[in-house]
């Protein structure tokens, strides 16, 4: 839970706040060339909330976690600490991997909500150089329009992702085979595979949100 | 006497095992009784390792009979295996030992799993097991801090934990200076004399082997090519044997590697 969720946490800020400022800077632009600056502040939260957010969590946690686990437990493949469980009669897969997994199905959604926080706040720093805007004021015109139906699937979603950057950087850390250069392989492989499904779910999810949370 | 008492602990028949087009085993026989200490030699890459890892079913052959204690292990499922492995210690080649646990943890760790021990009896046991191979004073350091030998030593205490009848080492003094490798076949022959387990060690060390060897088995190309004592081996007219334990290199294959 420390190394999934604590660790990852001042990458996952920091990645939340350059997006929400970027979304900022960006949308801010195009907006104003159709006269409708108004709008920021809900573009920047309904964007950051509903998916980008929760895309940029997975796939950091996904890099910087996966790759860990990944590293982890092929290095303790390669070195037989994982033979050395098994024939201690110990099932490596609930000791090692079931924990790794539970954890991080438990840390991406908070670490998203974290990421979403950072980036609603940069969103409106960089808002607010262009022109002044009182943060209530900001958080008022964002959230005017938002309900439970775009918070709650759309956070939900990451625990999905948790689940899919958890499996496969186990599976490719329990099967890594040849030395050094094997657990190298196991960690980039993790990595991804990893980020790779996870935007393949969120197509999946995005859909599916759409039919049960119209 | 119960059945599995009076049954060899491990007994092996016409044991195969190929990886690709590679032939590993090629049909061992092999029986160890109870007490025995086994000791299996042979050029690298002649399967003694995965013998052993046949045996505590890490592997799976190819055909063949595994039997421990009587009981056939080839096609138990995961539950009934590990029920089989609680009476097996291993020590690994490189001792395996967790590298984000110190040497107390790595010990106290298949009984925290398998026991209801209270932490006060656990401390005792652990610190028993390490004073038993001479690491009671080393037991708050991680394997990081430990020499080869040391790591072998708690990788030893760990295999003990949970007082196993059978012990399998694979190459147990390789990479240690004669001194240490001396320690270590001590270790394995107290052990022998104070607990009377059944041991099967796969080594390369020859002369440490004769100290605590009650039966020698030498492997090539995946079959069994001589078994008996030391003296017994000696006095063989295979060829093979006879340069295996004088270490001499095939006159024809130094000649090939050379050219």
């Amino acid at each position: 839970m420390d190394t999934v969720g604590a660790q990852s946490l001042p990458l996952v800020a920091l990645a939340g706040s350059a997006t929400g400022a970027v979304i900022a800077l960006q949308t801010g632009d195009s907006l104003a060339r159709f006269g409708a600056q108004t709008m920021l502040p809900a573009v920047i939260v309904f964007s950051l909330i509903k998916e980008t957010g929760p895309i940029i969590t997975a796939l950091v946690v996904g890099g910087r976690v996966g790759a860990g686990i990944g590293a982890e437990l092929g290095s303790m493949r390669v070195t037989e600490q994982i033979d050395a469980m098994e024939v201690s009669a110990i099932s490596p897969y609930r000791f090692l991997a079931a924990t790794r997994v539970l954890a991080c199905i438990l840390m991406l959604p908070l670490l998203t909500v974290c990421a979403d926080f950072c980036g609603i706040i940069a969103g409106w720093a960089a808002t607010s150089l262009g022109k002044s805007l009182s943060l209530r004021l900001f958080l008022e015109q964002g959230f005017r329009d938002v309900t439970f139906n775009d918070v709650i699937p759309s956070t939900a979603k990451t625990a999905v992702f948790g689940l899919i950057i958890g499996l496969v950087a186990c599976f490719q850390g329990m099967r890594t085979s040849g030395g050094t250069e094997g657990v190298g392989r196991a960690a980039t492989s993790s990595v991804v595979l990893a980020s790779l499904f996870v935007i393949l779910a969120d197509v999946l999810l995005v859909r599916l949100t759409l039919v049960f949370f119209p | 006497m119960r059945e599995s008492e009076s049954q060899p602990p491990v007994q092996v028949a016409d044991l195969r095992k190929k990886f690709g087009s590679q032939t590993v085993l090629n049909g061992i026989n092999l029986t160890v009784s109870k007490g025995e200490t086994v000791v299996l030699l042979g050029r690298s890459g002649t399967g003694k390792s995965v013998f052993l890892k046949l045996i505590v079913g890490l592997q799976q052959p190819d055909s063949g009979s595994i039997r421990i204690d009587g009981e056939e292990i080839t096609g138990l499922n995961l539950g009934e295996m590990n029920e089989v492995r609680r009476k097996i210690g291993f020590l690994f080649q490189q001792a395996a030992l967790y590298d984000s646990l110190t040497v107390e943890e790595n010990v106290a760790f298949p009984l925290d799993r398998h026991t209801k021990m209270p932490p006060s009896r656990r401390r005792d046991r652990v610190r028993e097991l390490l004073a038993s191979v001479g690491m009671e004073r080393d037991f708050h350091k991680l394997p990081a801090e430990l020499s080869g030998g040391m790591q072998k030593r708690v990788g030893l205490a760990r295999a003990l934990a949970l007082e196993p009848s059978i012990l399998l080492f694979d190459e147990p003094t390789t990479g240690l200076d004669p001194i240490t490798s001396a320690e270590i076949g001590e270790l394995i022959l107290s052990l022998r004399r104070r607990r009377h387990v059944t041991s099967v060690v796969v080594t390369h060390d020859i002369a440490g082997a004769r100290a605590f060897a009650d039966r020698m088995v030498l492997l090539d190309r995946g079959n069994i090519v001589a078994e008996g004592t030391f003296e017994q081996l000696k006095r063989s007219r295979n060829e093979f044997v006879a340069r295996f334990l004088d270490g001499n290199a095939e006159e024809s294959k130094c000649r090939e590697s050379f050219a």
